[in-house]
């Protein structure tokens, strides 16, 4: 292995191993940055990414192998280290601290920063830079009052100031509309001309066709493939990703849908903070439908499927299931009147971490036969429904005792999603149920929501991936601040039509 | 690349011997400490430990006021245990344990002379309960409903309750106070009827009933939907909520349950040993020394049995070392040193130390299907 001239090379990695618990995340993986490029970083979730990322930010110290920066060798002791070595890092969840300003977030950690804060200083480079580069924000502004896609501008503003040579941006598209992202590929693309190198994670193939020079595909930890991206078919990559052809399942279309099972009607739901957050919002699912909302996050999605599920209590508005009332119910009646749902953040709500499988998967039913005689508890019925549960929705890695969040992304929302079936409910609520899943989870995911259309439920699926809504979904609506802006059936829906809707531009409707 | 000795790394799962193996070393190693502290005095360890060996486990005599030490300890343990289990920081286990002593204590002078001991003894060992789940109620009630700190409201209670007492003794002329006794002032001995029957030396019934109410509130906790529902709040509150279970009522529940705990063991500690309302028998930090017991058994209510032991045995060798010159204090730094080592010990439960390697092994242990 030679290593790159400097001219050419901003980064190189050479054998870098890098293992979790025993399993290898990084496995000999060789990795060229050249000054001014654009390179794409392409795998499913779990083929190491992130950790490659990880390790060049200095978060991580690889177990073995070398790292070069312009070509003399470098040891990261910590993000620290590597940002001032011109690395930088954009992670997936912001390190910005909400309720200072975004010229005082520049100022953290900043190591020219006086005793005094020259805010004005402050408030002149994030502007001309915002300007220089096309990302506009206030810099007077708490982080808290700006959208998702304005704090990842403020993220990307901060390397900026810091003078970052390589800007490593992990999933950025995964928070932001089309449009916004088509502004970010611009922003990267300046950044490029002026001879900073890019590196940009991603699993969508479109995008990283579009803006990347290089592509790196990684699998199982292992690099697969190494291509300037005008060589590469997007049907090559997918394969090299997944490594066997896959097609994700869709919805076969249907125009015949069954009676009304989820009636809502001036919905209104308040955050935490107090603030209204659902605005209004009525609509209808029938039976054997799926209904999608697409929306950038924090549109209220949130507060929709907590208001719905008697999570929150509604400011205003009726709920009805198959024609019963149940805006006043608590959340054990809404599951007893048939109510499924599939939260976001897994381990967050919906899993107990600690727990084992087995008991995660009785975590709804375990008040009633077969778990509970009484108010006892019957081990067997915990452990033969346990078995047959896990066997059955292939569940990996479950070993007797073992708390369930040592298991992976993919197989813990298997684990969630089969006992939401299992509940035999007559309305389905899954919010973003696949994000973060590689591609074969994702299939079983997809597949399970499709059943439970076929067997003549009505489903709400909350998504910000419009791929999935497109691909699952009879009818789409938009939510925009809280409000419908938008209702489609899908074979009218498009990502450009919904982008716009979910940007806030009203359409003008023709008669 | 790297340079480092060891990695820290965090366990999938700790085998059954682990989890034997570092109470008991941490016991041993407690007990090393102590050799340290002990030989530096100019005392030799090994007499001042088969000294208190001998003492607790020594005789039939000891061992039976052995276990009229843990009588109280398996309880408090109890009280400690099933709080910490769903993370509510109960510490005010002492101050649950001196008045379930003052309504045991009450109940049985009310009661007075003439009721029979098939009415007064069912009735102390629930007043001792009802006394340890209205003291806890009175951090309880705020910490679900307004959110207070139970760290704090149950640790200042303690201090609190011992002025109660003392105050009930020593400053009024309450029914606790024994008005034959002129010289210094006593708990007034409550009548027979409500004494727990002895059956072997001193040692009385009071063993089985803690015995019995560990072994409920294990079935509870482990057997039972509302322990399992207890149990899904204690992992996650938010996934229990989402998933239809009362949390605050099964915190309030928790937290009474632990203080009725702890009441129980100061209704059977007058009833049994004392006799009395007594400041001077009840403040020996019993609820306190609870605390460690629920540690070193792991949170584990069957494992508190064994180990509430254990500690009663240290409480019991300690006037013993006094005739070998050695201060009684050594108790109480041992038990020290054993929290610490326990709660050191988690560390090791939790994590392993690995020497890196350049191809790492791929021991089936901790490998997480992916």
């Amino acid at each position: 292995m030679t290593i790159g001239s400097p001219d050419t090379l901003a980064v190189e990695l050479v054998d870098v191993d890098k293992a979790f618990y025993g399993v290898k995340a990084n496995d000999r993986v060789n990795f060229q940055l050249a000054r001014g490029e654009i390179h794409a970083l392409l795998g499913e979730n779990g083929a190491g990414k992130s950790t490659l990322c990880s390790i060049l930010a200095g978060l991580y110290r690889p177990d073995a192998g070398e790292m070069f920066l312009e070509g003399r060798a470098v040891t990261f002791k910590s993000p620290k280290d590597a940002l001032a070595a011109g690395i930088g890092m954009v992670y997936q969840h912001f390190r910005l601290v909400p309720n200072l300003t975004v010229a005082e977030n520049f100022a953290l950690g900043y190591p020219d920063v006086g005793f005094r804060l020259e805010e004005k200083e402050l408030y002149r480079a994030a502007e001309e830079l915002g300007e220089r580069y096309g990302l506009p924000v206030d810099p007077s502004a708490r982080i808290w009052q700006l959208s998702v896609g304005e704090q990842q501008r403020v993220e990307i503003l901060k390397l900026l100031y810091r003078n970052a040579k390589v800007l490593i941006l992990d999933e950025p598209t995964a928070v932001l509309t089309p449009q916004e992202s088509t502004a970010l590929f611009a922003t990267m693309r300046q950044m490029a001309a002026e001879g900073r190198s890019v590196i940009f994670v991603s699993h969508k193939l479109h995008e990283v066709k579009e803006v990347s020079d290089q592509v790196t595909v990684l699998r199982d930890g292992k690099v697969v493939a190494g291509v300037a991206t005008k060589d590469a078919e997007p049907a090559d990559l997918a394969r090299m990703m997944v490594g066997r052809d896959l097609v994700l399942p869709t919805r076969d279309p249907q125009t015949e849908f069954g009676p009304i099972m989820l009636s809502v009607d001036g919905l209104r739901v308040q955050d935490d903070r107090g603030l209204e957050a659902v605005s209004g919002v009525s609509f209808d699912v029938r039976a054997g439908e799926i209904v999608g909302v697409a929306g950038v996050s924090g549109n209220g999605q949130r507060e929709l499927a907590y208001g719905l599920f008697g999570l929150r209590a509604l400011t205003s508005g009726t709920v009805t299931i198959d024609g019963v009332d149940i805006t006043e119910a608590s959340v054990l009646e809404h599951i007893e009147s048939g109510f499924a749902y599939i939260p976001q953040a897994r381990l967050e709500m919906g899993l107990a971490p600690g727990m084992t499988t087995e008991d995660n998967l009785a975590l709804k039913a375990f008040w009633h036969a077969p778990y509970s005689k009484g108010r006892r508890l019957v081990a067997s019925a915990f452990r033969d429904e346990g078995t047959r549960q896990i066997e059955q929705y292939d569940i990996r890695g479950v070993r007797p005792g073992l708390p369930i969040r040592l298991l992976s992304g993919g197989n813990l929302q298997k684990a969630l999603v089969a006992r939401e079936v299992e509940l035999k409910s007559k309305i389905l609520i899954a919010r973003s149920p696949t994000r973060g899943l590689d591609v074969g989870a994702t299939e079983v995911v997809r597949n399970l929501i499709l059943a439970e259309r076929s067997r003549g439920i009505g489903v709400l699926l909350i998504s910000e991936d419009l791929d999935e809504l497109l691909a699952l979904s009879d009818r789409i609506l938009v939510l925009y601040e809280g409000e419908v802006v938008g209702e489609m059936p899908c074979e009218e829906a498009t990502a450009e039509r919904l982008g716009l809707l979910m940007a806030g531009q009203r359409e003008i409707v023709s008669p | 690349m790297t340079t480092r000795r060891f990695i820290v790394e965090p366990r999938g799962l700790a085998s059954p011997q682990l989890k034997l193996f570092v109470p008991v070393a941490s016991v041993l190693a407690a007990m090393a400490v102590g050799a340290v502290f002990l030989l530096v005095t100019g005392v030799n360890p090994l007499t001042v430990y088969a000294q208190m060996y001998d003492a607790a486990f020594g005789s039939a005599r000891g061992f039976s006021e052995t276990l009229i030490s843990a009588t109280p300890l398996i309880l408090t343990g109890v009280a400690a245990a099933i709080a910490f289990k769903m993370l509510v920081w109960n510490i005010g286990g002492e101050g649950q344990f001196l008045m379930g002593a003052v309504f045991a204590a009450g109940i049985a002078i009310w009661l007075g002379d003439g009721a029979p001991a098939a009415l007064a003894l069912p009735a102390v060992v629930l007043a001792g309960g009802l006394g340890g789940a209205v003291w806890a109620a009175v951090a309880a009630v705020p910490r679900v409903y307004l959110g207070t700190n139970e760290i704090i409201t149950t640790l200042m209670l303690n201090f609190i309750a011992l002025n109660f007492v003392n105050f009930l003794i020593f400053g009024s002329n309450s029914p606790w106070r024994d008005p034959a006794v002129t010289t210094f002032p006593s708990g007034r001995p409550i009548p027979d009827a409500a004494r727990m029957p002895d059956f072997f030396n001193r040692l009385d019934i009071g063993i089985f009933i803690a015995i019995g109410m560990a072994v409920a509130a294990w079935y509870l906790m482990e057997k039972t939907s509302w322990g399992f529902a207890v149990r899904i709040v204690g992992d996650s509150s938010s996934t229990a909520r989402y998933a239809g279970v009362g949390v605050a009522q099964k915190i309030l529940g928790v937290f009474l349950l632990s203080g009725a705990a702890a009441g129980f063991a100061g209704g059977l500690f007058v009833s049994g040993p004392v006799g009395a309302l007594d400041p001077r028998s009840l403040d020996l930090g019993l609820g306190f020394t609870g605390i460690i017991v629920a540690a070193l058994a792991r949170l584990n209510l069957i494992a508190v049995i064994p180990v509430a032991i254990l500690m009663g045995a240290l409480n019991n060798s300690g006037p013993s070392l006094q005739a070998i010159g050695v201060p009684t204090a050594t108790v109480t730094m041992l038990q020290g040193a054993i929290l610490i080592f326990a709660v050191a010990g988690e560390f090791f439960i939790r994590n392993r130390l690995r020497r890196p390697e350049r191809s790492s092994s791929s021991n089936p242990e901790e490998v997480v299907a992916a």
